[in-house]
């Protein structure tokens, strides 16, 4: 028993709690239009961070000594934005070897040099969810992560105390690399029901044999521990609610199958990626209380996910779905206000509701909420400044604070913001487009120098 | 009367040998068996360890031991006398980590994939914690002799794969097998974020997740174990499992886990999941540390550094891609003027395309800045007052001792170098009462130079391992292509590509002029080309790029004549391939295709 419990303290430690010193700042944003996204817009608002928390949002207020002022006359304030799917800042992204892969983490393999970090401060984005792809049926551990750039122990980045979240994903992803590419479980969306039920369903029997264990080693010194499984420890915790499921997933049918999976097993937290076809079943989602969070008008893509809306957020916030519009790419990332901004085109959202979709609403997916997605007096000092509202097409992001310090400042925005140079790498050409880092959620893991040299079965 | 009759003609016979063929002696290592095991080095200057020098004094090695240091040691009888007045005597060095005497294997074992790539067998998948360097050893590798030839005596070598290869020992580089090599066995257990080939664990991160899972499940298994062992009565029989066991010695703390990174988020990975589960470790590798000097220096832990560095980049006209080219002059309206500066500006601005030579300069100026960062690691920890030890790794034996001096040209000390050769890897190893210095009751391991061993001029005459001698010669450069060579690489080349894992066939095509390279590669079963980039032919050598998907970007030099081609292509994390070819179109022929 007490090894169980050391295993799994051993495990939250290394997950929940970050050992690293994270520096914060103390910081006076002066006179901007403040858009609390919680408590409505503010014009002529000073808000101040001290000890990168946000200590005051108010009128005129006085600035403590020794804290650096930002004139935001003219300028709109909002909360840093929160990408809620994403795979930037990670040196891996899919365990493809395996349809269940809960054991591992991409919270393991954090690359905080990566440019897409600071890109992503570029435009306004203060956190990220880095998620494992979508190869596998139950995929790997999640991290989210805060843009701290320029502090390059990967610890330093990991937003501390924000719940524990993995990957699952239903489709033609885990059907086409295990089914086709490894001709093993699942070759079809039954076979992916399958696994989840199985995988569950052993991680039940894993629960029960460790109880078993300690009830009798209260009487037995001699008692015998069952095997240790670091997966089915990872999927326990995912029927004790300690991680919460964010789930790639395109159709309506395959997401119902979901939900009574999850029924079954009496897991609660779900939060659907992509569902492209969430309109269709919002009433569904929110009876559930599932939330979604969505591309703003990207679909077509593959078959799976060729019918689909850019109602879909619309439909999805008035149907009472908490939704979010995320990136999945280390491009689209830059603009996420703008993808926010397309919700109002299509639907209609206010301005509130439309920047809930980046802030306040993804914060709630992740189970952060009470500490970042809004200017409210407690909150982390994590804000994003806009010289026009967020919203206009014609808005350039300023500067962007994360925990009270500026991370980006269009000012002193050089050419080369790298953190490491490569010596033996050529000197890049100039390119127009790169693909690094777009839309890797279907990258598969198996596009290696492997498949490159050899073959791709 | 006989006795005495023997040493003369022993004494006679050395001799001969020391004025004739000493080096056949030396070298064929067949059957003429050792006149001597006593050797006189006269007059010698004696670094006996690091800053700890002795002038003009005997050293005399008997029975593969250094028995007497001192200036008016008395010569024995029967000793081999080497007059050392112009040498400097160091003890032999000792390589902290790396592969010598098992030589890399022809064919990749395990080359099918499992049956299910989810639950691979431990050993295809890189996990072999119970094997034992000591039964792949092999006395005829050839790094042995450029190892030695380098002046290391003694390596600590640990086999060759992926996660988990094994255990090490510690190896003498000398001897006719591999019993007679081994020192010691049972060192450490090897370690590295390598990921296995399709199947699990592919990745870093399920690299860590499946060390998590074996050292947990090994720590419950053992208590098995324990209470089985105490007394099997009512309980069910502990199956064996050789990888689990192979961890127990971990677990109890007495075999630390030789950890290698190869980069600072490496080294960031491992200390985590070290500092997670707690294992003896020593932290190897060690590129980018600089990076991370905080870290280390909270660890506390044992270091050997990687001997291995970059490529020192070159800044000319020459590289310069033809699509780079291509940019510039289509956006060359206003011809800017060369700057002439080389230092980075770290504020450096221009708008896109406007100024690219500027912006090129300055990125080379950053890149040489990170060069020396790499060159200077060593130097950085040594003024952070980290102690480390060197490894070899898997640089050359021949770059090896031009990687040290490019190290105390950036700063490092040459008591901190020497250190790192002897005397911190005999501590590190356990060896300090053996090997490491000059002292007497030790091995017989050294290194005899002309010249410090730090200069530049400084050459390597001798070597003595475990008493035995060897002299090396003055080393030879060796020119891989013929600068002056003139061979037209336009055309189609059919490859052959060697991996470890079997031939893959391919084909090259290059075409354009000199200046104007272009080409591009195909591999069969591979569908589509990819574009070769940063052509450039020096000679005969033809060195280019390729982006291999989710790889990197393949680093190729090939050396041609006018038929045929041979090189190889360096994977970023997977090695290197070689490479031949023949022709199999013509420059002209190439052309006619694509009018």
């Amino acid at each position: 028993m007490r090894f169980k419990t050391l295993f799994l303290s051993a495990v939250f430690v290394f997950g929940g709690n970050c050992l690293a010193q994270v520096p914060t700042g103390d910081v006076l944003v002066r006179g901007g239009t403040v858009i609390t996204v919680t408590n409505g817009t503010l014009e002529n608002t000073d808000v101040l961070i001290q000890n990168g928390i946000i200590a005051e949002v108010g009128e005129n207020l006085g600035t403590p000594e020794g804290v650096s002022v930002i004139d935001a006359t003219g300028m709109y304030v909002m909360p840093g934005i929160i990408d809620a799917h994403s795979h930037i800042g990670i040196s891996n992204v899919n365990e493809s070897s395996a349809p269940v892969t809960a054991q591992v983490s991409v919270g393991d393999v954090l690359n905080p040099y990566s440019i897409s970090i600071y890109r992503a401060l570029a435009g306004g984005v203060t956190s990220s969810h880095l998620m494992h792809g979508s190869a596998n049926v139950i995929g790997g551990q999640n991290e989210t992560i805060k843009h701290r750039w320029g502090l390059v122990d990967p610890d330093e980045l990991r937003m501390a105390g924000a719940p524990r979240t993995i990957k699952f994903a239903l489709g033609e992803n885990p059907t086409r690399v295990h089914g086709r590419g490894s001709n093993k479980r699942p070759a079809s969306r039954m076979g992916v029901e399958y696994v989840l039920r199985e995988t569950f369903a052993k991680a039940e029997r894993y629960q029960e044999a460790w109880a078993q264990y300690e009830e009798e080693a209260k009487s037995n010194p001699r008692a015998v521990s069952p095997e240790y499984n670091s997966q089915l420890e990872v999927m326990s915790d995912i029927l004790t609610g300690d991680i919460l499921i964010h789930c790639h997933s395109y159709r309506a049918d395959e997401i119902l199958m979901l939900l009574d999976v999850l029924e079954d097993f009496g897991v609660e937290h779900i939060t659907l990626q992509h569902v492209n076809e969430g309109f269709k079943i919002a009433p569904e989602l929110a009876e559930f209380g599932a939330s979604a969070s969505i591309f703003a008008d990207w679909w077509a893509y593959k078959f799976e996910v060729y019918y689909s809306t850019a109602y879909n957020a619309a439909i999805l916030t008035r149907n009472g779905v908490l939704t979010s519009i995320n990136s999945d790419s280390g491009e689209l990332n830059r603009h996420l206000y703008h993808e926010a901004a397309k919700s109002q085109k299509y639907g209609g959202l206010s301005d509130t509701e439309a920047l809930s979709l980046i802030t306040i609403n993804p914060a709630k997916q992740l189970g952060i909420a009470d500490r970042i997605g809004s200017i409210e007096v407690g909150k982390d000092g994590d804000l994003a400044i806009f010289d026009r509202h967020p919203l206009s097409v014609y808005a350039v992001n300023q500067k962007t604070i994360v925990d009270g310090i500026v991370y980006f400042d269009i000012e002193s925005d050089a050419d080369d913001m790298r953190l490491s140079v490569d010596p033996e790498s050529p000197i890049e050409t100039a390119v127009l487009h790169s693909h690094d880092d777009d839309h890797r959620c279907l990258h598969e893991g198996s596009l290696d120098l492997y498949d490159f040299l050899e073959s791709n079965q | 009367m006989r006795i005495h009759r023997r040493v003369i003609t022993a004494v006679l016979s050395c001799a001969i040998l020391l004025g004739t063929s000493v080096r056949a002696q030396v070298n064929n290592g067949e059957s003429i068996p050792d006149v001597t095991r006593t050797i006189a080095l006269t007059n010698a200057r004696v670094v006996q360890a690091p800053g700890q020098v002795q002038e003009r004094t005997n050293v005399i090695i008997r029975d593969g031991l250094i028995t007497t240091i001192a200036p008016d040691a008395a010569i024995p009888f029967d000793a081999l006398e080497i007059p050392a007045d112009s040498f400097i005597v160091y003890a032999g060095f000792i390589d902290g980590l790396s592969h010598t005497g098992i030589p890399e294997p022809k064919e990749q074992p395990n080359r099918e994939r499992p049956d299910d790539p989810a639950f691979p067998p431990p050993e295809q998948a890189g996990i072999q914690p119970q094997q034992d360097v000591r039964s792949l050893l092999d006395p005829e590798d050839k790094r042995i002799t450029a190892m030695r030839e380098a002046g290391f005596t003694a390596a600590h070598v640990v086999p060759r794969g992926r996660m988990l290869p094994g255990v090490g020992a510690i190896i003498l580089l000398a001897g006719e097998n591999a019993n007679e090599m081994v020192y010691r066995g049972d060192t450490a257990l090897y370690a590295q974020l390598a990921g296995a080939r399709r199947m699990y664990p592919g990745t870093d991160m399920a690299v860590i997740a499946k060390l998590r899972q074996l050292y947990r499940e090994a720590a419950r298994r053992q208590k098995v174990e324990q209470l089985y062992a105490e007394n099997p009565a009512g309980l069910e029989r502990p199956q064996y499992d050789p990888v689990l066991y192979a961890m127990f010695p971990v677990l109890d703390g007495d075999r630390p886990v030789f950890f290698n990174t190869e980069s600072v988020l490496d080294l960031h990975r491992v200390l985590a999941v070290q500092q997670e589960l707690g294992f003896p470790m020593v932290l190897t590798g060690l590129t980018q540390s600089f990076d991370a000097i905080d870290k280390l220096k909270l660890a506390n832990l044992p270091l050997l550094l990687t001997l291995e560095l970059p490529k020192e980049p070159e800044d000319s006209e020459e590289e310069q891609s033809p699509d780079f080219t291509e940019v510039a002059l289509t956006d060359a309206a206003v011809e800017l003027p060369q700057i002439e500066a080389p230092d980075y500006d770290a504020d450096f601005r221009v708008s896109s395309l406007v100024d690219v030579a500027a912006e090129k300069e300055n990125l080379e100026a950053r890149r040489e800045i990170a060069y020396k960062a790499h060159v200077g690691n060593a130097h950085m920890l040594e003024s952070e007052g980290l102690t480390f030890g060197f490894s070899s790794g898997s640089v050359k034996p021949g770059e090896l001792l031009g990687n040290v001096r490019k190290m105390i040209k950036e700063g490092l000390s040459e008591d901190a170098a020497l250190a790192a050769l002897t005397t911190t890897p005999a501590q590190i190893l356990g060896l300090t009462s053996s090997m490491g210095t000059v002292e007497e009751g030790k091995l017989g391991n050294l290194v005899v130079t002309k010249g410090s061993i730090f200069d530049e001029k400084g050459e390597i005459r001798y070597v003595f391992v475990d008493g035995r001698k060897y002299e090396i010669e003055p080393p030879r450069k060796s020119s891989g292509g013929d600068p002056d060579a003139d061979v037209n690489p336009a055309g189609t080349w059919s490859l052959t590509i060697s991996t470890p894992d079997g031939d893959i066939g391919g084909t090259l095509t290059i075409e354009g002029s000199a200046d104007s390279w272009s080409g591009s590669l195909t591999v069969e079963i591979q569908p589509g080309a990819v574009p070769v980039e940063y052509i450039v032919l020096s000679g005969n050598e033809l060195t280019f790029s390729f982006d291999a998907p989710g790889v990197g970007t393949v680093e190729s030099s090939l050396i041609l004549d006018s038929e045929s081609l041979s090189g190889s292509f360096d994977v970023p994390g997977l090695g290197v391939a070689t490479v031949s070819g023949t022709r199999t179109s013509d420059p002209e022929m190439s052309n006619q295709h694509h009018n």
